[in-house]
């Protein structure tokens, strides 16, 4: 039995270092000066890549306020559009709902790409294109389904007595709403601000294809950097690029374990 | 009267529709729209310029575009291998996780993190690791398997797409890791229990009582990431070749061609996704239906 | 309570249908003011939907609820002077027990130190005083809805409306809150509805009794009403009775092959049903002369089983004609199974109902 559990434990140590291990040069590297092949280690460390973040001349610290501009506005663009449509679908029992969540899965699973190409001309003609706002709307295209599907389950998992409780206690539909019914859905609300959030900061092409190349989120400027041959840039943004998420995921962790849906979200980021 | 009162009053009809109303708004112009724009523009018609003659030339010159038909294997057998291995490390991970106590909490950990790791990134990280001058060759080469970069095997930038594969595969297992947890907590052990009371071993019990209940969400998660690995622009326009590129990458290039020309072959692209992926996805779901099924 | 008269509640002419189903239909209730009304019947009768529409929590088809005189048709449930304790706690998660109990005063916009002191005193009211600050899952069942009686009390209702508070609770703790439940609204005098399912429980708590019965109101008055004059056979079958023999009425009297009893003379003629209590049965042996001058009907039978029922025993007996009738007896009283028996019972604990036209 114990000949069993040490080849378990054998295994998930390899897994868990294969689920590290891609990180460890993007760490090394953006804090080498030098790193010639065939080195294992850099021939010179620097702090060349951490400053070229903290220059607050640089496209970096501009693109990092964008990405965070965005992305915040995003989600809770998101949050609010998909709260009331996941009360529809988590609630109500209507014909044609089947159709509804079939429309609000499709986005999820068909390319955002090849759906934004045919109405980018219609973003230039209403002069959307190149814009932050553009790339803000765009950007619900991949997160309303899934703050609209993550909020549909929690809602359906709402005793809606609370909703008349309220009521019988004076609450007017708005104050019920702000005091019981958004303190209820609580944690379903954090996760799906947290993932619109994260899908939006990573997101990249529908960025390029709206923005045009002038909205210059992070992950544009990383794809540039990687282009480059400025290696140690490249590593030192994506370890911008990475860190956020991550620090968010850890702060959250205790809510993520908790709320199975979430996971369908952050495959998608 | 209040606004409260007249809330009351609104038919049930059309209070969801009230509701429903701003995502079916978005989802109406970006993605309906968006699907119509691309099917009218692979056509031939150019909104805002006069004189569009419909025709199927976009289609006819897809068809015979070599470039178009390695595209289309590329993205097939990326999608289709990514989705293979990653089902199956996740599944089998989830697995060994499941009896693990304490060290499951841990590791769980470590795997939602990598969930968060933004595509872009991990296209970089597996630049850093797997090219010919990465990580890996460097190992290769204080272990004296190799003495250039270009003894080291090609994954990066290559034909076959391995770099790209590589890089799914690492993003998507942990997804699938924690589908199948997800899957694995709802009541399988006392189904599993029951079936060691009725004498089936450990074998038995895997397959014909283990794996058909789980077999649904995972089937459902691992379709999310075929159709994303199918669809997705940055690791394969990062980790493989501008020729052959994937369907995305090739979409986008003609799309972004100074030759205006090329325009309708790129909606007739973003079709192509769109239309394999919805039958692909559906295809793929009758049949695991069928399967576990049988299997129960 | 600020002032000693009690609110009045009437439903005029109130129907409410769900698609085809029709849950209450043209209600006309008037409850007393101050009193305590249990709003009894089997679960799927309609009073829930009765309780909601005097609620506000659903408006009716047609027809009008009115508390103390004024129309409520478009006031929404949130402006009524009515608090409603529900089937299960529903105490906020996020908030504790202080802010659970406040919320309704927050809603009202009240002072927070006014808030603080008539949340201090329902609390002590309740018996809840140390729990202010507890966190609202770390509570028993009771003190939960001990909290939400306090929570709609706090607001000094007209109108308290309480939809089977208690029935999630076990027996022992049930009785426990019907009492508290009981002697809080002989001090308030609010006018409270209380529905429940449970008839001991709706004897035992209410001033009057509104028996309703598929969306209709079956009876209305005084508990000992439904035991001496019940209001209609499904009414008598609803409070327990047992016993029906069949027979036919003319000219005010009802006979069978048992024997004859003078009704009232409302009855018409035709079919009728007699029914009489377990307990108001009186046991005798074949033999014994009853010795009246005005003897009481009277069935023989033979006894076909007697059970021992804590109080009493129950004795079933089997009269002609594939009838049989449980009379309760007390215990230590003889029994001979399978001997024959005379059963007395006396008029005024019986009472003829014309049959169901079938």
């Amino acid at each position: 039995m114990t000949g069993r559990g040490t080849v378990r434990r054998g295994v998930l140590s390899v897994a868990a270092a294969m689920a590290v291990l891609p990180l460890v040069p993007l760490l090394v590297w953006s804090i080498s000066g030098q790193w010639r092949y065939p080195g294992l280690v850099p021939q010179q460390w620097s702090d060349r890549g951490l400053r070229l973040l903290t220059d607050p001349g640089s496209q970096v610290v501009q693109g990092l306020t964008t990405s965070a501009v965005i992305a915040v506005t995003v989600a809770v663009l998101a949050c609010c559009i998909g709260l009331p449509a996941g009360r529809a679908i988590g609630v109500y029992r209507f014909r044609g709902r089947t159709l509804v969540r079939f429309l609000l899965l499709a986005p999820v699973i068909v390319p955002g790409l090849a759906v934004t190409l045919g109405i980018q001309v219609f973003f230039v003609r209403y002069g959307l294109s190149d814009t932050v706002t553009g790339v803000v709307l765009v950007h619900l295209l991949p997160t309303v389904p899934y703050a609209a599907v993550l909020l549909g389950a929690a809602f359906a998992n709402l005793d809606l007595d609370y909703e008349r409780q309220a009521r019988m206690l004076g609450a007017g539909p708005i104050r019920t709403l702000l005091f019981v019914t958004v303190p209820l859905l609580r944690s379903a609300l954090i996760t799906a601000a947290l993932f619109t959030f994260l899908i939006s900061w990573s997101e990249y092409v529908l960025t390029l294809l709206i923005g045009g190349g002038q909205v210059r989120t992070l992950p544009l400027l990383l794809f540039a950097a990687i282009g480059s041959s400025d290696t140690t840039a490249a590593a030192a943004l994506g370890l911008l690029v990475v860190g956020l998420p991550l620090l968010l995921v850890a702060v959250s962790a205790r809510l993520l374990s908790t709320a199975a849906p979430t996971t369908i979200g952050l495959g998608r980021l | 009267m209040s606004g409260a009162a007249l809330g009351r009053r609104l038919p049930r009809w059309a209070r969801i529709l009230l509701l429903l109303a701003p995502a079916l708004t978005v989802i109406g112009v970006f993605f309906v729209a968006g699907i119509g724009q691309a099917v009218a523009q692979s056509l031939g018609h150019q909104p805002f310029l006069p004189g569009s003659r419909l025709s199927f030339d976009a289609y006819r010159s897809l068809g015979q575009d070599p470039a178009v038909r390695a595209s289309l294997l590329l993205s097939l057998r990326v999608a289709l291998l990514s989705t293979a291995v990653a089902t199956v490390l996740g599944v089998a991970v989830a697995l060994l996780l499941r009896r693990t106590g304490r060290s499951r909490r841990w590791l769980s950990s470590v795997l939602q993190g990598n969930l968060a790791v933004p595509h872009v990134v991990a296209a970089l990280c597996m630049l850093l690791l797997l090219a010919q001058g990465g990580l890996l060759s460097r190992v290769g080469h204080a272990f004296g398997w190799t003495s250039r970069p270009a003894d080291f095997p090609a994954l990066t930038g290559d034909g076959f797409g391995w770099g790209i594969i590589m890089a799914y595969v690492w993003k998507e297992t942990p997804f699938l890791v924690m589908i199948t947890l997800a899957a694995l907590s709802g009541g399988v052990e006392q189904l599993e229990n029951a079936a060691r009371t009725l004498g089936a071993g450990p074998v038995r019990r895997l397959v014909s009582v283990t794996l058909p209940l789980i077999a649904p969400p995972v089937a459902a998660g691992s379709l999310l990431v075929f159709a994303f690995a199918f669809g997705s622009y940055e690791v394969p326009y990062l980790l493989g070749r501008p020729y052959p590129a994937t369907l995305p990458v090739v979409a986008y290039q003609y799309y972004r061609d100074t030759d205006l020309a090329l325009r309708p072959q790129a909606m007739a692209v973003a079709v192509l996704i769109t239309t394999l992926s919805v039958l692909l996805v559906a295809g793929y779901l009758a049949l695991v239906r069928r399967l576990s099924r049988r299997a129960l | 309570m600020n002032d000693s008269t009690g609110a009045t509640v009437e439903l005029r002419r109130v129907s409410r249908r769900f698609g085809e189903v029709t849950a209450v239909e043209t209600v006309d209730l008037s409850l007393r003011p101050g009193a305590m009304t249990a709003l009894l019947g089997p679960s799927g009768c309609g009073k829930s939907t009765t309780l909601a529409l005097i609620a506000g929590l659903q408006a009716p088809d047609s027809g009008d609820v009115h508390i103390d005189g004024a129309a409520m048709t478009t006031v929404p449930a949130e402006r009524r002077p009515v608090a409603m304790v529900f089937q299960k706690p529903l105490l906020f998660p996020h908030l504790d027990v202080a802010g659970n109990v406040g919320f309704g005063l927050r809603m009202r916009r009240l002072p927070r130190r006014e808030i603080r002191a008539r949340v201090d005193a329902a609390l002590a009211q309740m018996q809840l005083s140390g729990l202010a600050h507890r966190r609202v899952g770390q509570l028993s069942g009771g003190q939960e809805q001990r909290v939400a009686l306090a929570r709609a009390l706090v607001l000094q209702p007209r109108v308290l409306l309480l939809d089977e508070p208690f029935s999630q609770l076990d027996a022992g703790l049930r009785a426990e809150m019907r009492g508290l439940v009981r002697q809080l609204q002989a001090r308030t005098r609010i006018t409270t509805l209380f529905v429940t399912h449970d008839q001991a429980e709706a004897v035992d708590v209410a001033d009057d009794i509104v028996l309703m019965l598929d969306g209709r109101i079956a009876g209305h008055g005084p508990p000992p009403l439904f035991y001496s004059n019940p209001p209609s056979l499904d009414a008598a079958r609803f409070f327990g009775v047992t016993n029906e023999l069949p027979g036919r009425v003319s000219h005010g009297i009802w006979r069978s092959p048992d024997g004859a009893l003078r009704v009232p003379c409302a009855l018409p003629d035709g079919p009728a049903i007699l029914t009489v209590r377990p307990e108001a049965l009186h046991l005798a042996g074949p033999g014994d002369d009853p010795g009246e001058e005005d003897p009481p009907l009277t069935v023989t039978g033979t006894v076909a089983s007697a059970r021992f029922a804590g109080t009493h025993l129950a004795v079933r007996v089997q009269l002609s004609g594939d009838r049989t009738v449980t009379a309760h007896t007390p215990v230590g009283t003889p029994v001979p199974v399978g001997g024959k028996v005379r059963l007395s019972m006396a008029p005024d604990a019986c009472t003829v109902f014309a049959a169901a036209r079938a």
